[in-house]
C-alpha cells in the first residue's frame, strides 16, 4: 500500500528526504512490530519450554507475548514514543513548526500513514477503517445466512462456522462502537464546537493506531485455530478452549477497549475545555451531546470489559480459576462482568446515532429541534438507566433471581427517555419543510426499525416472555434491529450528510436512494423472518437449522441477498464518488452548525483567522436568513449574525 | 403553534392560506390504523405463535400477545406521524423557506411522559404478576422430578423417583397432565436448557443446580430439548427429543429403561 502513495506524495511534498518520509510511519511500525513480536515470541517459547516439567511451551503465554510485543514495537516504530523520549531527555517543548509537522502539514496523502495528530486526519483514518471492517463483517454475515439457508450444516465445518459467527459479531460490535464517534466525533465534532483541534492531539493519534494495531491481532485468530465462543466469549468455554485463537479475541478486546477509553477521555476533555466563545452547554449542537454521553458511558463500561478478558487470559495462561467452578470460580462472574460492559455498550452505540438523527432532522425539516432540552434530558436518562440494567441478560442464569424484578423495572424504564427521543424527532418533522434527501431517507428507515427493535425489546425485558425467548433467534433479530436497523442506519445518514464536508465530494444521490431501499427492504425481510423463527423456538448460534425453522431461515437468506447488493452499492458509490464525484459546496445542505461555515477542504487549523463567537443554538430556522457567505471571510460565523432566538417556554425548567 | 412565519422569506408566502387540519387528519389515521393492525394481529396470532404445550407456555403466549397489543398504538404513532410528515410536508427539491418553529408545550411533555410511564408500569406489573403466577406453584408428592445434566454436547436425564437414568441420544418421555420440575446442571461449560413448547428455559451452570418452574405438559406428542447457550464445537447438534405420552405408556417406558415403578 505504501509505494504508490509515497510516489504521489513525493510530488506533493517539497522533496523531503526519503528517510524522513519513511521514518517514522506505518511502514517502520509494521517492520519493527513484526520483528519485535517474532523476537519476543521466540524468547517466551524458549523460557516456557525450559521451565515446564515436560518441556512443552505454553502456547497461550507465547501468543500473549507476541501480541504485547507487536503493539509495543509497532508504536515504537510509528514514532509514538519519540515525543516522550525527547521530553524525558530534557529537550524543550516542541515548537509551533514541529507541532505543525506532527499534524501533517504539507505531507499530502502520506500524512494518513503516519502518527499524525490532526483530528481531521484521524477522522478520515477512522472512516476508512470503519468501511473496511463493515465490509469484512458483512461478508461474515452473508456466510452465516448461507449456512442457515438450508437445514443441516453443509457449507462449513463446525469450527469454521463458530469462528465466522464470532468474528462477524466482534468485528461488527467494534466497528459500530467507533462508527460515529470515530469518524464524525473526530472530524466533525471539534469543528462543531469551534476548536482548532482535539484537547490531546497525540492521544487522538494513539487511539486510532491502537485500533489499527488490534486488527491484525484479531485476524491472526484464523491462523491459530479460531475461537468457538461467539462475540460474548463466555467463560468457562473460553478458558477451556485449547487453541490459542481464543487469545486473539481477548487481546482484541484489551487493545480495542484501551483505544476507545483514550478516545473517550479525549472527546470529553475537548468538549469541556475547547468550546469557542459563546458555545455554552446550552448551545451545544445535539450531535455533540450524543457523542459526549456515549463516550462517558464507555468510560464507565469498558473497564469491566478489560478486566473480564484479563481474567480469562490469566485463567488460560497461569491456570488461575476465576471462572472454573471445579476450583471455586464461577461462570456467573464472567457473565456479570461482561454484561456490565455489554448493556451500556449498546447505548454507547445508540446515543451518537440518535443524536445524528436529531441533528439532521432539524436541518432537513428546516425547523428547530422540537425540545432541545427534552432531547438532552432524554439522553441523560438513557445514560443513567443503562448502567443498571445488565442483569436482564441473566434472567435465566439462576444467578440473581431476587433481582429479576428491579432489573425488569429498570429495563422497562429506559423506554420512557427513548420515547422522549421519538417525541422530539416527530415534533421536529411535524409541519417542517422537509427536504427528502438520502440522509433523510435513512433517518426515516432508522425510526421505523428502531420502533420495531424497541418494541421487541420489551418481550425480552419482561421475565415471563424472556422464559421462551432467551438465547434464541428472537434475541438475534432484536439486537440486529436496534444495532443495524437503527444505529447503522443512523451512521449511514451521517455518512451521506458529512461525506461532502470530509472528502469534498458528493455521494451520488441516485445510488444512495438505491442503497437505502435495497438495505431497508432486505433488512426488514431478513430480520422479520428471524423474529418468526425465534418465536418458534430456534436457538441462536446454530449452524444446523432444524426443519421447523427452515422456511423462515430460507426467506431470511433470500432477503439477505438484497442487503448484500446494498453493501456493494454503497462500496461502489463511496469509491466512485470519492475518486470522481461532483465537488461539494462548502455548505452542502444549508445547515447552520459550524462545520458547514468553514471552507471545504477544511484548512489545517479549521478556522482561518479568529474563532467564531456563538450567540444561539444552531437551529434557529424560521428566522430571517442571513445571506450565506459566498467566500470564507473572517465573519464566517453564520450563527452569530442571527438574532437571538426568542425561546418559547420549555417544560422542564 | 399557529404563529405564521413572519418575514424575510423570499416570495413572501401568504400566511393566511388555507391549511388543511393536519393534526386532526393524522390522529384519525393513527387511531384507524392502530385498530386495523390490532385486528390483524388478533387474527394472525395463532399462526405466529406456536401452539402451547403447557399452561405455562400458554400464559407466556398470552403475555406476548397483550404486550403486542399494548405496543401497536405506540409504534403506529411513530409510523403514521413519520409517514405523514415525509409525504405531506416534503418539498420539491431544496426548501427555499424554513418551517415554522415549534416548541413543546409543558402539557404535551407531561402527558407524553405520563402515558409512556403508565404503559411502562403496566408492562412491569403485568410481568411481575405473570412471573409470580408461573413460578409460585409448590412441589407436591405427585411432582415428577427430572435431573438434567448437560455436557458437551448432550443432555443426560435422570428420574430419581424411578431410579432410572437415560444414557443420552434417545427419546425421553414425560407423562401428560402431571407436574414436572427439571433440576439442571452442567459438567463442563455453560449450556442452556430449553423446551419451547413447555415454556421452560434455564441455564445449565457448571457447579450449580438451577431449577425450572413446575410445569404440566398438556399436549401429547414429540418436542425437543435444545441447548440455547453457545457451548463449543457441536453446539448446533446439542438437542434431545422428548415425547409427552399417557401415564401408562410412561410407566411402561420407565420399566423398559430399567427403572422401578
Amino acid at each position: 500500500m505504501s509505494s504508490a502513495i509515497s510516489a504521489t506524495s513525493e510530488t506533493a511534498v517539497k522533496r523531503p528526504k526519503l528517510i524522513n518520509l519513511l521514518f517514522p510511519s506505518v511502514i517502520t511500525g509494521l517492520v519493527l512490530g513484526v520483528a519485535g513480536a517474532a523476537l519476543c515470541g521466540w524468547l517466551v517459547n524458549m523460557v516456557t519450554t525450559s521451565i515446564s516439567p515436560d518441556q512443552v511451551p505454553n502456547d497461550d503465554a507465547v501468543t500473549a507475548a507476541v501480541y504485547t510485543a507487536w503493539v509495543l514495537f509497532f508504536f515504537i516504530g510509528i514514532g509514538a514514543f519519540n515525543g516522550i523520549f525527547k521530553w524525558g531527555f530534557g529537550r524543550k517543548e516542541p515548537s509551533e513548526a514541529e507541532e505543525m509537522q506532527l499534524a501533517g502539514k504539507d505531507q499530502g496523502v502520506w500524512r494518513y500513514f503516519r502518527y499524525t495528530t490532526d483530528h481531521k486526519v484521524v477522522g478520515m483514518q477512522y472512516l476508512v477503517t470503519v468501511f473496511v471492517l463493515f465490509f469484512l463483517g458483512s461478508m461474515g454475515a452473508f456466510m452465516i445466512r448461507l449456512e442457515q439457508s438450508v437445514p443441516g450444516a453443509i457449507f462449513f465445518n463446525p469450527e469454521t462456522y463458530n469462528t465466522i459467527v464470532g468474528m462477524h459479531g466482534m468485528i461488527m460490535i467494534a466497528s459500530t462502537i467507533v462508527m460515529v464517534s470515530g469518524p464524525f466525533g473526530n472530524f466533525i465534532l471539534p469543528i462543531m464546537i469551534g476548536a482548532r483541534d482535539m484537547a490531546f492531539p497525540r492521544l487522538n493519534a494513539l487511539s486510532y493506531w491502537l485500533l489499527f494495531a488490534a486488527i491484525p491481532v484479531f485476524f491472526s485468530t484464523l491462523a491459530l485455530g479460531g475461537f468457538p465462543t461467539g462475540w460474548t466469549g463466555y467463560a468457562p468455554l473460553s478458558v477451556q478452549e485449547l487453541t490459542p485463537g481464543m487469545d486473539a479475541y481477548c487481546f482484541l478486546i484489551l487493545i480495542f477497549a484501551t483505544s476507545t477509553t483514550i478516545a473517550a477521555m479525549n472527546i470529553v476533555t475537548t468538549v469541556m475545555v475547547m468550546r469557542t466563545k459563546g458555545m455554552t452547554w446550552g448551545r451545544l449542537p445535539i450531535f455533540v451531546w450524543g457523542v459526549v454521553f456515549s463516550v462517558i458511558l464507555s468510560l464507565t463500561a469498558f473497564p469491566s470489559f478489560i478486566v473480564s478478558q484479563m481474567m480469562v487470559l490469566m485463567d488460560r495462561i497461569y491456570n488461575t480459576s476465576f471462572f472454573l467452578a471445579a476450583s471455586g470460580g464461577s461462570n456467573w462472574l464472567y457473565e456479570h462482568l461482561f454484561w456490565f460492559m455489554g448493556h451500556p455498550e449498546v447505548y454507547v452505540i445508540a446515543l451518537p446515532s440518535m443524536a445524528i438523527a436529531a441533528e439532521l432532522t432539524a436541518v432537513f425539516a428546516r425547523k428547530p429541534i422540537f425540545g432541545y432540552r427534552l432531547m438532552v434530558s432524554s439522553m441523560v436518562g438513557i445514560s443513567v438507566l443503562s448502567v443498571l440494567v445488565w442483569g436482564h441478560h441473566l434472567y435465566t442464569s439462576g444467578s440473581e433471581n431476587a433481582l429479576g424484578g428491579p432489573y425488569m423495572l429498570d429495563t422497562e424504564l429506559i423506554s420512557i427517555p427513548t420515547g422522549l427521543f421519538f417525541l422530539a424527532i416527530v415534533g421536529t418533522l411535524w409541519r417542517g419543510r422537509i427536504w427528502v434527501t438520502v440522509p433523510m431517507l435513512f433517518i426515516g428507515g432508522m425510526l421505523v426499525n428502531f420502533v420495531i427493535g424497541g418494541v421487541t425489546g420489551i418481550y425480552m425485558a419482561d421475565l415471563p416472555t424472556d422464559e421462551i425467548l432467551h438465547g434464541g433467534m428472537f434475541v438475534t433479530a432484536h439486537f440486529h434491529f436496534t444495532l443495524v436497523g437503527a444505529m447503522v442506519f443512523g451512521f449511514m445518514a451521517g455518512l451521506y450528510y458529512w461525506f461532502p464536508k470530509m472528502t469534498g465530494k458528493r455521494l451520488n444521490a441516485r445510488l444512495g436512494i438505491l442503497h437505502f431501499w435495497l438495505f431497508q427492504i432486505g433488512f426488514l425481510g431478513t430480520f422479520l423472518s428471524l423474529f418468526y423463527a425465534g418465536l418458534q423456538g430456534e436457538p441462536r448460534w446454530s449452524a444446523n437449522v432444524a426443519l421447523p425453522y427452515a422456511n423462515a431461515n430460507l426467506v431470511a437468506s433470500l432477503f439477505a441477498i438484497l442487503i448484500a447488493a446494498s453493501v456493494f452499492t454503497l462500496a461502489y458509490n463511496v469509491i466512485h464518488s470519492w475518486l470522481r464525484g461532483e465537488t461539494a459546496d462548502a455548505n452542502e445542505w444549508g445547515a447552520k452548525t459550524l462545520e458547514w461555515a468553514v471552507p471545504t477542504p477544511v484548512p489545517l487549523e479549521n478556522f482561518e483567522g479568529e474563532l467564531p463567537v456563538i450567540t444561539s443554538l444552531p437551529y434557529n430556522y424560521g428566522e430571517p436568513l442571513p445571506d450565506l457567505p459566498s467566500t470564507p471571510a473572517p465573519e464566517i460565523d453564520i450563527t452569530a449574525v442571527v438574532i437571538e432566538t426568542p425561546m418559547q417556554p420549555q417544560g422542564e425548567d | 403553534m399557529s404563529e405564521a412565519n413572519i418575514e424575510g422569506n423570499a416570495g413572501g408566502a401568504s400566511p393566511a392560506r388555507q391549511e388543511p387540519r393536519h393534526m386532526r387528519r393524522v390522529l384519525i389515521i393513527w387511531i384507524v390504523s392502530s385498530v386495523v393492525v390490532i385486528v390483524i394481529w388478533l387474527l394472525t396470532v395463532q399462526f405466529i405463535l406456536p401452539a402451547a404445550g403447557s399452561a405455562l407456555d400458554d400464559a407466556d403466549n398470552i403475555t406476548m400477545s397483550v404486550f403486542t397489543i399494548a405496543s401497536i398504538p405506540v409504534a403506529m404513532f411513530v409510523f403514521v406521524f413519520l409517514a405523514y410528515s415525509l409525504l405531506v410536508f416534503k418539498t420539491k427539491g431544496r426548501p427555499t423557506e424554513d418551517g415554522i418553529p415549534l416548541y413543546p408545550r409543558p402539557a404535551l411533555q407531561i402527558s407524553w411522559l405520563g402515558i409512556t410511564s403508565v404503559l411502562c408500569l403496566f408492562l412491569v406489573i403485568w410481568g411481575l404478576f405473570a412471573f409470580y403466577q408461573e413460578t409460585s406453584a409448590a412441589t407436591t408428592s405427585d411432582t415428577l422430578v427430572v435431573n438434567v445434566t448437560a455436557q458437551q454436547w448432550m443432555f443426560t436425564f435422570e428420574y430419581p423417583q424411578y431410579g432410572m437414568s437415560s444414557t443420552g441420544a434417545q427419546m425421553i418421555e414425560l407423562p401428560i397432565n402431571r407436574p414436572v420440575i427439571f433440576h439442571v446442571t452442567s459438567e463442563d461449560v455453560l449450556h442452556g436448557f430449553a423446551v419451547r413448547a413447555l415454556g421452560v428455559r434455564v441455564d445449565a451452570n457448571p457447579g450449580y443446580t438451577t431449577s425450572t418452574p413446575i410445569v404440566t405438559p398438556t399436549q401429547l406428542g414429540p418436542d425437543v430439548v435444545q441447548c440455547v447457550e453457545l457451548c463449543g464445537l457441536y453446539h448446533s447438534y446439542m438437542w434431545e427429543a422428548i415425547n409427552v405420552v399417557s401415564a401408562d405408556t410412561f410407566n411402561a417406558w420407565i420399566l423398559s429403561q430399567g427403572g422401578h415403578s
